[in-house]
């Protein structure tokens, strides 16, 4: 028999208090889920809705998907969106291909190379950069990146609407993505375990080689994990790239100096001044631009898998 | 003090490492104080004594990992083989090579058995698959893993238990073809099965390296040590043959040790 004075009525608390805190992280789990699937239910209804026969003005969904114009101007208007869907993968990876060796590089700079008495100012300065907000993003493209591009055009012999230009849009977003990769890149990189470096220091590897074969590969993770949020913000980014995209009517764009359109400033421009097919359209390019996110997502983790030679199973 | 000299003057050619008043500081704190020893080569050579002793700082001077570590400071010679490691002409890299070290816990690279392997080989410019697959092999085999591992090479060694990583970060050390393989606890975050195959391994290895084991546990330095190093708030207290130093120890500090007087 115990003799310490073990107060029962305290652990029935305890055990009440455990089942209400296991309800309570249930319940938040169930809300994040349904807003998920809420959102879904509310985009992916309304936007095909008008394809269905019986809707005013109905589209046809194969022409939507597989179409090359977006000519609302037009009496019937024509809406397709593959040359859209194509427009902005080329914009968000090449953003994506601009900004994360950089950033990679700049993280690796900032924890492993740079004194240390700089290392929190450089990383202040990263986080500032991730927080400003994308319409500041947008009035410093159009007001000097715009202008930079237009130089550039006339070098080559092109003339460009402005500066607005798919070159401009992927400068852009490689601006806007690289403390979104570089801060995630900063935490992976800080995380691994020192006793790895020097176990390849003592194997008599260079602290470069060190970094790049050993360091790296050990936080490769963390650093996807920083070019997904990336490439969701290159996708998803709408008010910035509207003011420097040109909005092209038709495409796709792979000249860099032409104007383009996106999803996202398909879907923003012109919201609050439309309505019936014009206004219910901008729905379907939301779960387009789902979709694009989610195969994007899926396509990363492939080669995250397969990267280094090493197989997981 | 003076016991280690007439060790030093019993047999002066086999020694590979001669260790001559060896000054270890950590910015103010002295970790190691005015330390004599010579490491005699092909044989293993035991460091035991108390948590914060010095024996883990010695360790780390011969391949010379002290050096990253901000605020130590080092006087004193260390030869190896009668070069002094601490010229300022010395290669570290190459010294690396020639001087490999296990870790205490084991520390795989977050990659496939084979390129952990072959990981000190091609930070030295060596890409010839042949010679990779042929030095990997034999590294393996010598670290008793290559039974367990030869189907699975392409693996990622994070997938292997406990004791088959230390077995492996034993094989990446041995294909650089090192002359020493310095240990620090290299079973302590093992079980006890683990160990017993690291230190049989160890009985093997030390035909062919010299061996320098840093250990917690008394009874590892008395199985596996030819000799072994008392250590003790930065002094070296006593150096000798194994069983002498556990049977007849020198020094009642030793003798106090050992027994389990304080630890």
């Amino acid at each position: 028999m115990k003799t310490l004075p073990i107060r029962t009525s305290y652990l029935r608390r305890k055990k009440i208090i455990d089942l209400a805190a296991r309800a309570i992280f249930l319940l938040a789990g169930l809300i994040a889920a349904a807003m998920i699937v809420l959102i879904f239910v509310f985009v992916a209804g309304r936007g095909i809705q008008v394809f269905l026969p019986g809707y005013a003005n109905a589209q046809n969904l194969g022409e939507f998907l597989t179409g090359m114009r977006w000519r609302p101007d037009l009496s019937p208007p024509v809406y397709s969106v593959l040359f859209i869907v194509i427009n902005t993968v080329i914009t968000a990876f090449g953003a994506a291909v601009l900004a994360f060796p950089v950033s990679v590089m700049t993280a690796l700079f900032i924890v492993k190379v740079a004194p240390k008495s700089l290392r929190l100012f450089f990383t202040t300065v990263v986080e500032i950069l991730a927080a400003i907000p994308s319409v500041v993003y947008g009035v410093f493209a159009a007001g000097s990146i715009t202008r930079l591009v237009s130089g550039l055009a006339a070098a080559f012999g092109y003339t460009t609407y402005g500066g607005s230009s798919m070159l401009a849009v992927i400068l852009l977003l490689a601006i806007m993505i690289f403390p979104t990769i570089t801060s995630l890149a900063i935490v992976s990189i800080a995380s691994v375990d020192r006793n790895l470096e020097l176990g390849s220091l003592a194997l008599g590897a260079s602290q470069m080689e060190t970094n790049f074969k050993v360091v790296l590969s050990a936080a490769k993770s963390g650093i996807f994990a920083g070019l997904i949020l990336g490439l969701g913000r290159a996708f998803g980014e709408a008010t910035a790239v509207s003011m420097v995209a040109g909005n092209k009517m038709f495409g796709p764009t792979f000249n860099l100096f032409d104007t383009t359109r996106t999803l996202t400033t398909t879907m923003l421009s012109g919201l609050s001044e439309t309505a019936g097919v014009d206004y219910d359209i901008r729905f379907s390019i939301g779960v387009v631009l789902m979709i694009v996110i989610l195969i994007t997502n899926l396509l990363i983790r492939y080669v995250k898998k397969h990267i280094g030679g090493v197989t997981n199973e | 003090m003076q016991d280690t000299t007439a060790f030093l003057a019993a047999d002066p050619a086999g020694n590979i490492f001669e260790v001559a008043d060896l000054d270890v500081y950590y910015d103010k704190f002295q970790a190691l104080k005015k330390v004599t020893i010579d490491i005699p080569a092909n044989e293993v050579t035991a460091f035991i004594g108390p948590s914060g002793c010095g024996k883990s700082t010695l360790l780390r001077c011969f391949n010379r990992m002290n050096d990253l570590i901000e605020g130590c400071r080092i006087d004193g010679t260390i030869r190896m083989e009668g070069t002094d490691i601490y010229d300022r002409q010395t290669d570290v890299v190459k010294l690396r090579t020639e001087v490999g070290m296990v870790f205490q816990a084991p520390n795989p690279f977050p990659m496939s058995i084979f390129d952990n392997v072959a990981y000190g080989l091609r930070c030295q410019g060596i890409r010839d698959m042949k010679i990779l697959r042929r030095v990997v092999e034999e590294s393996l085999k010598k670290a008793a893993l290559w039974e367990e591992a030869k189907d699975h090479l392409h693996r990622n060694a994070l997938k292997l238990s406990g004791g088959q990583q230390q077995r492996l970060c034993i094989a990446r050390a041995i294909a650089l073809e090192p002359k020493v393989i310095l240990m620090d606890e290299p079973t302590s975050a093992l079980d006890p099965i683990a160990t017993a195959h690291i230190e049989d391994l160890i009985e093997d290895l030390k035909k062919q390296y010299t061996i320098i084991i840093v250990t917690h546990s008394m009874s590892q330095a008395a199985r596996i040590s030819d000799k072994t190093a008392f250590f003790l708030l930065g002094d070296l207290v006593e150096v000798g043959e194994t069983s002498e130093v556990f049977h007849v120890p020198r020094d009642t500090r030793t003798e106090d040790y050992i027994s389990g007087k304080f630890g």
